[in-house]
């Protein structure tokens, strides 16, 4: 009976990496020797005064870089453990931990399409191939497929560049990427800032929730 | 069915906005809170008998009490990390009506004697982020937040803290490890978060809706909330209706009506010609259950009783049309993703799950296999650092047992598919004799 | 900080009775009550349990799920099973699931044999496996430094190696990447894991993930035996077990012990060994023959030596230093005192000799400070000294008690040091104003004395001063350790005395001072008498002979005769390296114990024993805090390497010492090694009535037994501080300031795993100096003062304090020592003439 290899993760990116041993061990980088862009040291450090422990500012801080650079590159994470004064390991096992951080270059548009349940029991997985078909292997689109996104009320979504639309059609894939590619406003009309909520009775001329006499 | 109370006027235009949120009453619970002692707060907290929404449904007023007097830095973090599948009613408060978990978690600050707080919210959460913090700059603004709170003792600071996409930062002591800026590995309890949480220090932990629920309790009178719903579940709750309904969304009902009510009354039911095949009573991590217990009354309690949850209040409908054997290994792999890897049952066994799940997806298993992925389930169940690996495992098992038949057909159908034949059942593992 | 008081509580484990101390750890409470529970993650030496790994779940009555015994403390009446059905499935389930992605390859795995893994599984696991899918498969093994090897498919994510990284040593390198299933250990960007203490981790890992690269296939557990004995690499002198096969040490372990180094190896102490089997040991004796070292017999090297040395009586210099125990400094300092008539004998080689008093007042036992006091204190002070380099295992306890016993650190020193991340509050001084900077301290203590000026003496800034004054002085709040280096040097030590005479640490019961010593048994050799003005016991001396840095200039300028060099390499370990050159080439004998040749030796040499490794000595060492222990052969010797104390005690027949054979007292010369002890012991008045029996495999403090009351006792303070000679301040010129490596030693160049880490000069600029100069990072440059100058690569260094550089020392040439001492250097960047 022939075995077929399902995808068992024997190949997943790092675990058949030796190290290099021409390069020196990583140690928090020395502010002398770590040049930092003045705004991203800004953000970060910013991030660290808003916490009892500056370490809370690693997740905001890796956003900042990753905006700055497109992906958490080594170089990026340097920057952050150079203003942190962590090293750069530290940051590394945190961005492995999180789906959102890019370990390796993607493109800047960024489409999450939902696959998990409730979205996939509407026909997420056609969706997810249909936007992969149709950003193609245009360096600037990082189309991936995402965990429960948190709006299987307009299923089959994504999540645009940071904007939820939805319930899509196999048609919006393309719509997508167009819009995407000349800098327009992703199918607006699908956006669920701009959607009601469910529930017929949450009317909007209901009376106040107070009554007068309840105000100081 | 009751009036709303966290839905009432959610549609209100310009609601996330302070002046609109004022107009509609908001914050006269925070300054009626404030003009009470802070033990009669809690009193009402304790007296409402709020559940919480997150998912565990501990007694919310309870545990604010278990944080400890004395005067060292205390925290109060709100969960907003909503990333149990299916779960989308959090969202839809934070996006509205930002304010109402503004003032909530002032309120519930100020009953557990908390002086620094955090909204912790999905990184995928962008557009919530972004209209929250707004109302977190609102609210300063107004004097809610900071220093001696309008001139009562009251202090307390609020930093909203993006994840970065981890389904385990729900779980309470991962969210707390990912605030301290590390992975968000969940830690081991004892000791508790109202002991040790944040930064060693005592901390309050609850749900985005538990906390939007607050300025309610304090408006009607935590006795007076009690009277909503059933005696051990209170109140009303957001109903996040998801899967194969004709009116996905979400929904404000009064804990105790009838499950049937939500998925057909409200939700539509499944598209005309379809029936309900099962469904997760509250999230993906609750057991599924069957069209023959639509008619449980939907509580905290009834659903436990029929051997699942009543979670964090979102139900997933699976009509007749959809594959048992594709639900579960969507789940398993879902669960495999997001399982932290701290410890050896969940790491292991939602990848072996998987595996075996793909086996039988693809026919190469015989319904041995289902024995042995039942077992497996079992093994992780109770075994676990935290409780993700039984979030698989329960609806995996329930799965197993009760679409056994399905299950195997599948496998039957496949193999022929395949051109595998009959499956031979291998010698059972105890007649080698080896091992205890 | 108290120390917890231990309660004995009584709880029941599989129906016994059981009792244990109140809070351990029911995995260590039933240890108590012979019951074995299995654990993987568990290991206290790294912190609080994580409870990760699920293997030691047992059932408590009254809690409903199974509990993880590693994190659940002991408590009275606590009711525990752990045999139950539950508690056998649970077990069962914890291995499968560990060994469903394991790749089973014991037979070609080093850990075979002495694996966890294997025995937990054939304890407790169910014998079969139910997985048929395919396994992880990773390439392997991998390396991970150039001393650690990385078998991805073994390790079980036990956390064990990342928790030591991140939480013991705390270098933060090794990290778990990504998550979940997919959670492989690794670094940064595939950076290797080196750092000082990174082959701990091998120790550490449960299965064979983690493989020592130079031991990887050397051996198999049952073809070896485990030998105990004492790292003599430098001051910590941690406990090892030696791995030997065949007459060779194959491999360095840990032989934990919480008094001394807490379970833990630096990586000099784990993987110099490869040293002791160098090709390039001298394992015979090698006697002048012309130009022309040729190798001789014994009888003949003796009787050259001997000879040698008998005509320069009365013209002898000798030094000790290294590996040197106890009982050899005590017969050569005898020889050349007895039996040569010269009483320059000394063991401080790079520093100046300490007045008498001094020392019986530094050494008084209320005064010494412990290790574990450093993990229990209220305050540590770190004075002049860098831990990791000094004595590395230190640094691991201070981190320790800061981490896990919420410490109070302080750290001042010259140079920027690993620890300040650590400490509460650091300062800077000039390099070489610890007598201004102590001076200083006591003024801001509330001593007479101008704080300000003594801080502007010392470079120091005084409101850091007062800070340090504040956190120290805090009254009642506890037990503050000093721990300071003996590089300080002499003239600071009455304002270090009255400093702890302030901070009342003679009175407190874990407070105290703890001297970090030049060299490995520094304190020992003192103790034993190897110092121009103290005997045996820190005697009185009838007439003080010359300090190391008098007799190489006597050398020099040939007023000695001969030299006696016991483990020591001057030029190395000396303060002034071109003037050893000259007293080597100009004594006419030059005796030396060493186990390399050096250029000099080479040159000037006359007749050189072959030294023994550490591995090979029998005889005793003093700890900095006072524990004596003991060092035991675990090899035997190779060539005809002999034992050195044996050697001594030849010459000292040889040259007759004038002590009546046969005289019990210890007046003849050791005939075994245990009377060479008792001969020590003898001379030694707080040692007295030691045996080698009572210091066993643990060591025991002198302090501790009743002969301490023999105790010569120095006077009481306060002391006379005298006026602190200012530091040079240069006018465009550098401060010279220095440090040793950790890797600055002859066993790290010798053991082919470590070469990659010995040292060559490094120049450490700040980035304000740099940019003057026009120095950027990596550069060549050339360091100078008077007429002296050295080559080093340039390191620019953030938290470097401008104007002053930092040189290495402690390097077999062109090192700090190289240039004059004190003197402010310039630096140009080599073939560059730049204008400072
Ligand atoms: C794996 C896992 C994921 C969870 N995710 C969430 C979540 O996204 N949001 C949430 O509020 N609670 C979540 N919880 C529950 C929390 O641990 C915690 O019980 C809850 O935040 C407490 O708030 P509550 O008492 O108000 O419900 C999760 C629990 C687990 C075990
Ligand atoms: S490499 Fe070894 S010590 Fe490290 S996690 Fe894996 S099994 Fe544990
Ligand atoms: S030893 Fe207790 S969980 Fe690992």
């Amino acid at each position: 009976m022939s075995v077929a290899r399902y995808d068992h993760g024997s190949r997943i990116p790092g675990w058949d990496d030796a190290v290099d041993l021409s390069k020196d061990p990583a140690s928090i980088p020395d502010p002398a020797l770590t040049p930092v862009p003045a705004e991203l040291r800004q953000q970060i450090e910013a991030a660290m005064a808003r916490y009892p422990d500056f370490r809370s500012a690693a997740i905001p801080a890796l956003h900042a870089a990753q905006e700055l650079h497109g992906w958490c590159s080594p170089e990026a994470i340097e920057q952050v453990a150079c203003v942190m004064r962590l090293t750069p390991a530290y940051l590394t096992a945190v961005v492995g931990f999180y789906d959102m951080f890019e370990s390796k270059p993607v493109g800047r548009n960024t489409v999450y399409v939902c696959t998990n349940i409730s979205c996939s029991l509407r026909g997420a997985r056609e969706l997810h191939a249909a936007v992969q078909q149709a950003a193609g292997d245009d360096p600037d689109f990082n189309v991936r497929a995402f965990e429960c996104l948190g709006a299987c009320d307009i299923a089959p979504m994504a999540s645009v560049n940071g904007a939820y639309v939805g319930p899509l059609e196999l048609s919006d894939a393309e719509r997508i990427v167009e819009q995407l590619r000349a800098g327009e406003d992703v199918l607006p009309e699908k956006q669920l800032l701009r959607r009601k909520v469910a529930d017929p009775r949450a009317s909007t001329d209901a009376p106040a929730l107070f009554d007068d006499e309840d105000r100081a | 069915m009751s009036e709303l109370l966290l839905f009432k006027d959610i549609d209100e235009p310009g609601l996330a906005s302070r002046e609109v949120y004022e107009r509609r009453g908001g914050y006269e619970s925070l300054k009626r809170a404030l003009r009470m002692p802070r033990e009669e707060v809690l009193q009402n907290l304790l007296d409402s008998g709020l559940r919480g929404r997150g998912g565990a449904g501990f007694a919310m007023g309870k545990k604010a009490s278990f944080l400890p007097k004395g005067t060292m830095d205390k925290y109060l973090v709100c969960n907003a990390d909503e990333s149990e599948p299916g779960t989308f009613k959090d969202r839809e408060l934070m996006q509205k009506s930002p304010h109402m978990l503004v003032e909530g978690m002032i309120i519930a600050a100020y009953a557990a004697d908390a002086n620094r707080s955090f909204i912790y919210i999905r990184g995928e959460y962008q557009q919530q982020a972004e209209i929250l913090e707004r109302a977190i700059e609102e609210a300063r603004s107004a004097g809610y937040l900071g220093e001696r709170i309008l001139g009562s003792d009251h202090s307390l600071s609020l930093v909203l803290h993006r994840g970065a996409g981890a389904y385990i930062c729900g779980e309470e002591t991962g969210l707390l490890d990912s605030l301290e800026g590390k992975r968000g590995n969940p830690r081991l309890k004892p000791p508790f978060p109202a002991n040790q949480g944040l930064y060693q220090g005592p901390t309050l932990i609850n749900n985005v809706e538990t906390l939007a629920t607050v300025p309610h309790i304090i408006r009607l009178g935590g006795q007076e909330y009690a009277k909503l719903g059933t005696e051990t579940s209170t109140g009303t709750k957001l109903v996040s209706v998801s899967g194969n309904v004709q009116r996905p969304g979400n929904y404000e009902i009064e804990l105790g009506i009838p499950a049937r009510e939500i998925i057909f009354g409200l939700a539509g039911g499944p598209e005309r010609g379809r029936d309900v095949k099962f469904w997760f009573p509250g999230g993906s991590s609750s057991p599924v259950l069957t069209p023959a217990e639509l008619d449980l009354p939907y509580d905290f309690d009834s659903m436990a009783k029929a051997g699942s949850m009543l979670g964090s209040g979102a139900i997933i409908v699976v009509d007749d049309s959809q594959s048992v054997v594709d639900v579960a290994l969507t789940l398993a792999k879902f669960y495999r993703h997001e399982s932290c890897g701290k410890c050896t049952p969940c790491r292991e066994g939602t990848n072996w799950t998987v595996k075996m799940l793909q086996r039988v997806e693809s026919g190469e298993a015989t319904p041995m296999d289902l024995d042995i992925i039942a077992s497996v389930q079992e093994q992780i169940m109770g075994n676990c650092l935290c409780v993700l690996g039984d979030a698989m495992a329960m609806p995996v098992a329930s799965m197993v047992s009760k679409f056994r038949d399905e299950f195997e057909a599948h496998i039957e159908t496949r193999r022929a598919q395949l051109g595998l034949g009959e499956p031979t059942e291998p010698t059972p593992l105890e007649a080698v004799g080896v091992g205890s | 900080m108290p120390r917890p008081e231990v309660r004995i509580v009584t709880f029941s484990i599989d129906g016994r009775e059981v009792q244990a101390p109140e809070g351990v750890m029911l995995v260590d409470g039933a240890k108590h009550g012979d019951v074995e529970i299995p654990v993987f993650c568990y290991e206290p030496k790294l912190g609080q349990p994580v409870g990760a790994c699920r293997m030691c779940l047992v059932e408590i009555e009254g809690i409903p799920k199974l509990q993880t015994a590693c994190s659940t403390p002991v408590k009275d009446g606590m009711v525990v099973h752990t045999q139950t059905t539950r508690v056998r499935e649970a077990q069962n389930s914890v291995v499968e699931f560990l060994l469903v992605n394991h790749p089973l390859d014991c037979p070609v795995c080093d850990k075979g044999g002495e694996c966890p893994l294997q025995d937990i599984t054939f304890g407790w696991g169910r014998g079969i496996s139910r997985m048929v899918e395919p396994k992880r498969h990773f390439k392997k093994p991998l390396e991970l430094s150039p001393l650690i090897a990385i078998d991805r498919e073994r390790c079980i994510l036990c956390y064990r190696c990342v928790r030591f990284s991140q939480e013991v040593s705390e270098d933060y390198q090794l990290i778990l990447h990504e998550r979940g299933a997919q959670s492989y250990v690794g670094t940064f960007d595939s950076h290797p894991y080196v750092a000082p203490f990174s082959g701990n981790i091998i120790e550490l890992c449960p299965v064979g993930a983690l493989t020592s690269r130079p031991y990887r296939f050397r051996a198999r557990p049952w073809d070896i035996e485990g030998a105990g004995t004492v790292c003599t690499l430098c001051p910590s002198q941690c406990n090892v077990e030696l791995t030997v096969r065949d007459e060779r040490v194959l491999r360095v372990l840990g032989r934990d012990h919480a008094d001394v180094d807490d379970g833990w190896l630096c990586d000099k102490g784990r993987f110099a060994y490869q040293a002791i089997h160098s090709e390039e040991r001298i394992v015979e004796p090698l006697v002048r023959d012309g130009d022309q070292l040729r190798p001789a017999s014994w009888e003949r090297a003796l009787s050259a030596a001997a000879s040698a040395l008998g005509k320069a009586r009365g013209s002898v210099g000798a030094l000790a230093g290294g590996t040197t125990t106890n009982e050899e400094a005590f017969l050569l300092q005898r020889l050349v005192r007895e039996g040569l008539g010269s009483a320059d004998v000394d063991s401080r080689i790079d520093g100046s000799p300490m007045p008498l008093e001094l020392q019986r007042a530094l050494a008084a036992p209320a005064l010494g400070a412990t290790v574990p006091d450093i993990e229990f204190a209220h305050t540590v002070l770190v004075l002049g000294t860098e831990p990791v380099d000094d004595a590395p295992i230190l640094d691991l306890r201070i981190r320790k008690g800061v981490r896990r016993r919420g410490v109070q650190l302080a750290v001042a020193t010259p140079r920027p040091s690993s620890l300040d991340r650590n400490a509460k509050l650091w300062l800077r001084y000039a390099p070489g104003a610890e007598h201004a900077f102590l001076a200083a301290l006591e003024a801001a203590l509330g001593a007479s004395g101008d704080v300000d000026r003594l801080c502007a003496v010392a470079d120091a800034d005084p409101k850091a001063v007062r800070a340090l004054a504040d956190l120290l002085g805090e009254d009642g709040r506890g037990d503050v350790v000093i721990l300071w280096g003996e590089r300080v040097g002499a003239a600071a030590l009455p304002a270090l005395l009255n400093v702890a005479g302030r901070l009342g640490l003679a009175e407190r019961e874990g407070a105290g001072l703890l001297e970090v010593p030049a060299s490995a048994n520094g304190r020992g050799l003192r103790e034993a008498g190897m110092q121009p003005n103290a005997g045996p016991g820190l005697s009185e001396v009838a007439a003080a002979g010359r300090s190391a840095q008098q007799i190489a200039a006597a050398a020099a300028d040939g007023e000695l005769a001969a030299l006696y060099l016991l483990h020591t390499d001057p030029i190395r370990d000396g303060a002034d390296a071109p003037l050893w050159r000259r007293a080597l080439a100009r004594a006419s004998t030059v005796i030396a114990h060493s186990a390399f040749l050096t250029d000099e030796l080479r040159e000037h040499a006359t007749v050189v024993f072959p030294a023994e490794s550490y591995a090979e000595k029998e005889g005793t060492v003093t700890h900095p805090d006072g524990r004596l222990q003991r060092l035991r052969p675990g090899i035997g010797h190779p060539g005809s390497v002999r034992a050195e104390w044996s050697v001594l005690a030849e010459l000292e027949r040889a040259v007759s010492v004038r002590v009546p054979q046969g005289d019990t007292n210890g007046h003849s010369s050791p005939l075994t090694g245990p009377m060479a002890t008792r001969q020590l012991v003898e001379a030694v008045p707080f040692y007295a009535g030691l045996t080698l029996e009572e210091i066993g495999g643990r060591g025991v403090r002198w302090q501790e037994r009743a002969a301490a009351e023999a105790f010569p006792a120095g006077p009481a303070g306060p002391f006379d501080v005298g006026e602190p000679t200012p530091v040079a301040s240069p006018h465009g010129a550098l401060r010279l300031g220095t440090f040793r490596s950790i890797w600055a030693a002859p066993e790290v160049e010798h053991a082919p795993a470590l070469k990659f880490l010995a040292r060559s000069a490094t120049l450490e600029v700040s980035p304000a100096d740099a940019e003057r100069l026009g120095i950027e990072n990596g550069d060549r440059v050339r360091v100078g003062n008077d007429d002296r100058s050295v080559e080093a690569r340039a390191a620019i260094r953030g938290n470097a304090p401008a104007g002053t550089v930092f040189l290495d020392a402690g390097l077999p040439a062109g090192g700090a020592s190289e240039l004059v001492d004190g003197t402010p250097v310039s630096v140009d960047r080599a073939g560059v003439e730049v204008t400072a």
